[in-house]
């Protein structure tokens, strides 16, 4: 899997990944593999890392695995491949138009556009806000249909 | 560009009584007239947004403060208990109304602070009051302190009323309260004097009877003087001394000898004045030396010498003798506590210049400060890394979730056990067997 970025498979490893972030945005990415959005979402993922590195760390989390599936319950990841941000510990929310603000569903459209959002989140962050508005229009994120939780 | 008044103008004219240097109307937005502000004492454009300034308020939270403490201690304490004015106390006794604009004179008053009082009291000054609380935005909540409320001014008036009426009854009374008034009104006039003159006055002839510390702002400026004189030589080469501690990284060699300038003010003056001293160029001019590190006052190292230096008795100040009470052996101690934090400090200046710029406001910064603090802690093996255990989980708003990320993250455990809950239940395996027909059970029974 060397075309993949930094897989964590365990708990452990998310946690200390989560911890060990101090003053950076934490992209983690929950997907499987085999799914050809994730391994795209990877790509740009791949790209950019460098050139966020100053203030993002990027991992992605194996969803598959038994360790992390409290992780998938606990950010309620049902559709795939879904990122979440963290900064120093703290999960930050995106408004992206759609439903549900707690994570980025789906894949980058271009390389530039995963840079706007970690931008936007690092702000945000900066100034001391949990919660920041996609700097995305629309018409480039892409679109899904929130599973109810009684479903 | 902020939202402009809808009338600058109107408004502009209305209250400011002052300058009105320009007029650009021709520009016609904000920024037109120029006023002045009492409070800052300055001239701006800016209209009513001046007044939400951060150098505005800081200006207005002093300029109130020195008021009020004019009225506590002067006026208020005669509020309390009114005594009779004697005329050549008279002239000491004037208060400024800071917002009606005028000098409240007491010469023909038979109180104390009677005149101050009234104003105080009365209907113009309130209005004077709000007027000025709302030109230079003071916060209206906190009029009461800048006035004299009617309950409190009747009861005054009452208890002058009694000491006249004492005072014209008895002789005898009378001659008793003026000794007595005297006294009052030679430490009120002492008090006074306090307030109207320079503090240095009432200092100056402490200091000459008793030897002690002659205050720090004085001192300074004394030695700047002595020191200008020497300093156009030598300027560049010290400014690079100073500038070596204010900025710490750039010139780690210059800290020591910067520092070591301060060790020999304490060796020297043994040997006599400072000015004799040998050596390298830096440690000749000690005293120029730490005239400027007072103006780059770096942490606690900086300012503990200064005092050093400045606390000199028997040999002379200006010799740079330390103090009679300071003796050698204590001294050497405080030597080593500087060279302790010198090392400290260029150590965790570098670090500190980075975490210094970081917005304290950020996103879990005060996560942020404790983990970096342990993660160097766990670096130099001081705490043994202990694991959060396996049950640990992030901060997480949840999606379906309302209330705080507290409450976000018992709602999943509490989730949590219940599913655990339900999956042992579900995992006591039902053992598969086959089928056997009622009637071969029957069958095998009969059998």
């Amino acid at each position: 899997m060397n075309y993949l970025l930094t897989t964590l498979t365990k708990k452990q490893e998310v946690d200390s990944m989560i911890r060990d972030t101090i003053d950076k945005v934490l992209v983690l990415c929950f997907g499987r593999a085999s799914d050809s959005i994730f391994l795209q979402l990877d790509e740009i993922l791949y790209k950019s890392v460098r050139e966020v590195s100053k203030f993002a760390t990027v991992a992605l989390v194996d969803i598959d695995s038994d360790d992390v599936q409290v992780y998938v319950k606990y950010f309620d990841i049902t559709l795939i491949p879904s990122t979440v941000f963290f900064f120093n510990a703290h999960h930050m929310k995106m408004d992206c138009g759609s439903a549900d603000h707690t994570k980025w569903v789906g894949t980058f459209l271009r390389k530039q556009d995963f840079l706007d959002v970690v931008e936007a989140i690092y702000r945000g962050a900066m100034k001391g806000k949990l919660i920041v508005t996609c700097p995305l229009p629309p018409d480039r994120i892409p679109k899904f249909h929130l599973l109810y939780e009684d479903v | 560009m902020p939202i402009q008044n809808p009338n600058p103008n109107k408004k502009k004219k209305k209250h400011s009584n002052q300058d009105d240097d320009e007029d650009d109307t021709v520009q016609g937005k904000q920024q037109t007239q120029f006023e002045f502000c009492k409070v800052c004492r300055l001239n701006h454009n800016q209209g009513r947004r001046h007044i939400y300034f951060p150098n505005h308020k800081k200006a207005l939270s002093s300029f109130l403060y020195r008021f009020q403490s004019k009225f506590k201690n002067d006026v208020a304490f005669y509020l309390k208990k009114p005594m009779p004015l004697r005329p050549e106390h008279a002239a000491l006794n004037r208060l400024w109304c800071v917002f009606c604009d005028f000098d409240i004179l007491e010469y023909d008053s038979s109180f104390a602070c009677g005149n101050a009082i009234a104003h105080l009291a009365s209907a113009e000054h309130l209005k004077g009051l709000k007027s000025f609380l709302w030109k230079y935005g003071g916060g209206m909540d906190r009029m009461d302190s800048f006035r004299i409320s009617e309950s409190d001014f009747t009861k005054w008036e009452k208890k002058c009323k009694l000491l006249k009426s004492e005072a014209a009854g008895g002789g005898s009374h009378g001659s008793l309260i003026g000794p007595l008034n005297d006294i009052h009104n030679e430490s009120k006039s002492e008090y006074v004097n306090s307030f109207d003159k320079n503090k240095l006055d009432c200092l100056t002839s402490d200091v000459k009877c008793s030897n002690s510390v002659v205050p720090l702002q004085d001192h300074t400026i004394e030695r700047s003087q002595i020191s200008h004189s020497k300093i156009c030589t030598v300027g560049p080469q010290i400014l690079h001394a100073g500038t070596g501690v204010g900025l710490g990284a750039r010139t780690p060699n210059g800290l020591p000898g910067f520092f070591g300038n301060q060790h020999y003010t304490h060796s020297v003056p043994k040997e006599g004045p400072a000015y004799s001293c040998p050596n390298d160029g830096k440690q000749v001019y000690p005293y120029e030396g730490i005239a400027i590190g007072d103006g780059h006052s770096q942490g606690t190292s900086s300012e503990e010498s200064r005092l050093q230096t400045q606390e000199n008795g028997g040999g002379n100040v200006h010799s740079g003798a330390p103090p009679p009470w300071f003796s050698a052996a204590e001294k050497i101690q405080l030597d080593n506590k500087l060279n302790q934090g010198l090392g400290d400090l260029v150590s965790s200046l570098g670090e500190q210049m980075k975490t210094s710029k970081l917005n304290p406001k950020r996103v879990g910064a005060a996560w942020a400060e404790r983990r970096k603090i342990e993660l160097e802690l766990e670096k130099r093996g001081e705490l043994v890394r202990h694991d959060f255990g396996a049950d640990w989980l992030p901060n997480f708003g949840r999606v379906w979730q309302s209330g705080s990320r507290k409450d976000s993250r018992k709602e999943f455990l509490g989730e949590n056990k219940t599913w655990r809950k339900v999956d042992s239940q579900i995992e006591k395996p039902s053992q598969l067997q086959p089928y056997i027909s009622k009637r071969m059970r029957t069958e095998n029974t009969a059998e």
